[in-house]
């Protein structure tokens, strides 16, 4: 069985998955205190002995969000001694859209985080976070997708493709920049 | 009747800029110690960034688990417990040892057991057993003054804290504004040496309380290099830093003394990163002497910020079965009692 978990903005996703199928599904809305959430969900819902591999969504996203959805995949992966791969946030929304453009976003408080990628799903460039005033001047000239429905189904068999990574190295992608790195 | 079995506690520390994680056996005995520090990177900014701290501290605590089970030649299911530091501190790391400290004891079904950051500080000193009960305590830290009452494990009776800074906040504080680099606190007690006690520095609060009071200090050695500067006059970095350490300390002291005679205690404990200003362990330990008093200091590596006290402090309440469930969340601020 293969756990995802996906903290990276106000909700919390956590999906226990076997053979193409998503055997459970927990989807929580708008969550206040996430780390109080998180792992009781895991405990109720999961029995470890059964887990093959972990997805976590790395980012970008909250900084507190995804970080925690980081530390609690790496920590599971690395006492459980299983594979851990990661997807990120912008990935989950390409993969969830039918649309032949892939210029893919969504936004926080004070901006968005933006990705563009080709009909293979390669990241072109590198990933962007506009301020809000940036993004209306961006948006003029593109169209952003945002899905809000993301397709669970296609974003773990898409994962489960991709290389596992040592637990040790598994890493939120932050994006953004705070203050001292400007 | 059975034997006594051994308890050994994984403790994890993370509230402020060290990434740290320990076993300890029968909350007195260290079995492995890991301490990761952060400084170097802060250094560059001036002081903690705490978004970088939570960052530094994901990215290492399973290498430092990973190190110390090394050096313990353990693993984690052959501890009892897990214990973790989940206030006082910076809401962002200490969430990050938190959440980690769950998944642990998720996987190996073990207790989680929650400690309280400044409670680790004194139970520093139970190992080598040197924590003995009634105690004075004295918590000197970057975020922390206080006077504590100790009459048994756990029992708190809180006499008296600072009202306004704390007393390594001064430090820091006056540190920057002499221009010495950050961490402050041991800057200025290595220029300290080098200075005589120049400067007129006003007397502190000169309340008759067991209250603790650092903003007027650290503003009249402001106001005095703002002056000094308006005047185009030199300051004497040394000797500022010399009679500020001074008039710092002497107030911590006097305050202790007064304890000492009121409550007729015999221990004394100091406990918190400020504890490892060796001028202020010399000079309370000229005024236990004066009393009789046993001054009980923990071991240097053990002042400052570090996992093995956490599992010092968490062995009573393993004791207590005093155990948190994985709802357990971070807290930035609280007090011991």
């Amino acid at each position: 069985m293969h756990l995802f978990i996906d903290t990276h903005l106000n909700d919390i996703a956590v999906i226990l998955y076997q053979n193409g199928k998503m055997i459970k599904k927990e989807i929580i809305k708008n969550v206040k205190e996430h780390s109080r959430l998180l792992m009781p969900i895991i405990q109720k819902n999961i029995n470890k002995n059964q887990l093959e591999s972990i997805i976590v969504v790395n980012g970008p996203g909250s900084f507190t969000g995804v970080r925690l959805g980081v530390t609690v995949a790496k920590t599971l992966a690395y006492t459980l001694d299983i594979p851990i791969r990661t997807i990120t946030s912008l990935e989950c929304i390409a993969l969830s859209t039918l649309e032949e453009n892939k210029i893919v976003g969504f936004s926080d408080k004070n901006g968005y985080y933006i990705g563009i990628f080709d009909n293979d799903l390669n990241l072109i460039g590198d990933y962007a976070y506009l301020t809000n005033s940036e993004y209306e001047e961006y948006s003029k000239k593109y169209d952003v997708i945002y899905v809000e429905d993301l397709d669970y189904k296609k974003i773990i068999d898409y994962a489960l493709k991709k290389k596992s990574i040592n637990a040790h190295q598994v890493n939120p992608l932050y994006v953004k920049k705070i203050n001292v790195e400007k | 009747m059975k034997d006594i079995k051994d308890i050994y506690i994984l403790s994890i520390e993370t509230s402020c800029d060290e990434t740290s994680i320990a076993i300890v056996k029968n909350g007195n005995e260290v079995i492995a110690l890991t301490i990761l520090s952060q400084i170097d990177t802060h250094a560059n900014f001036g002081g903690v960034v705490p978004e970088i701290a939570s960052r530094m501290h994901t990215e290492n605590i399973t290498m430092v688990l990973e190190e110390t089970l090394r050096k313990a030649k353990m693993k984690v299911s052959d501890c009892n417990a897990i214990a973790v530091t989940s206030t006082p501190g910076l809401l962002g790391s200490l969430l990050v040892g938190v959440e980690f400290a769950k998944v642990l004891s998720y996987v190996y079904d073990l207790p989680l057991i929650q400690v309280n950051h400044l409670i680790g500080h004194i139970y520093a000193n139970k190992i080598g057993d040197k924590l003995k009960f009634p105690s004075l305590a004295l918590i000197i830290s970057g975020g922390h003054t206080e006077l504590v009452k100790m009459t048994g494990d756990y029992e708190f009776e809180m006499l008296g804290e600072t009202q306004d800074d704390a007393i390594g906040e001064a430090f820091d504080k006056v540190a920057r504004v002499i221009g010495l680099k950050y961490p402050g606190g041991p800057n200025i007690e290595k220029l300290a040496k080098e200075g005589n006690n120049n400067y007129k520095l006003p007397k502190m609060a000169n309340d008759e309380s067991y209250n603790f009071s650092y903003s007027g200090l650290k503003s009249s050695v402001i106001n005095l290099v703002n002056n000094e500067k308006n005047k185009g006059r030199e300051i004497n970095k040394a000797d500022l830093a010399c009679s500020f350490q001074i008039t710092a300390v002497e107030e911590l002291t006097r305050k202790l003394e007064k304890a000492l005679i009121e409550t007729k205690i015999k221990n004394v404990i100091i406990a918190g990163g400020v504890s490892a200003n060796k001028y202020l362990r010399e000079e309370i330990k000229k005024m236990c002497d004066k009393y009789d008093a046993n001054l009980n200091l923990p071991e240097f590596i053990y002042c400052t910020d570090n996992a093995a006290m956490i599992g010092a402090a968490a062995y009573p309440l393993y004791l207590k079965k005093d155990f948190a469930d994985l709802d357990l969340n971070a807290k930035s601020s609280s007090n011991i009692c």
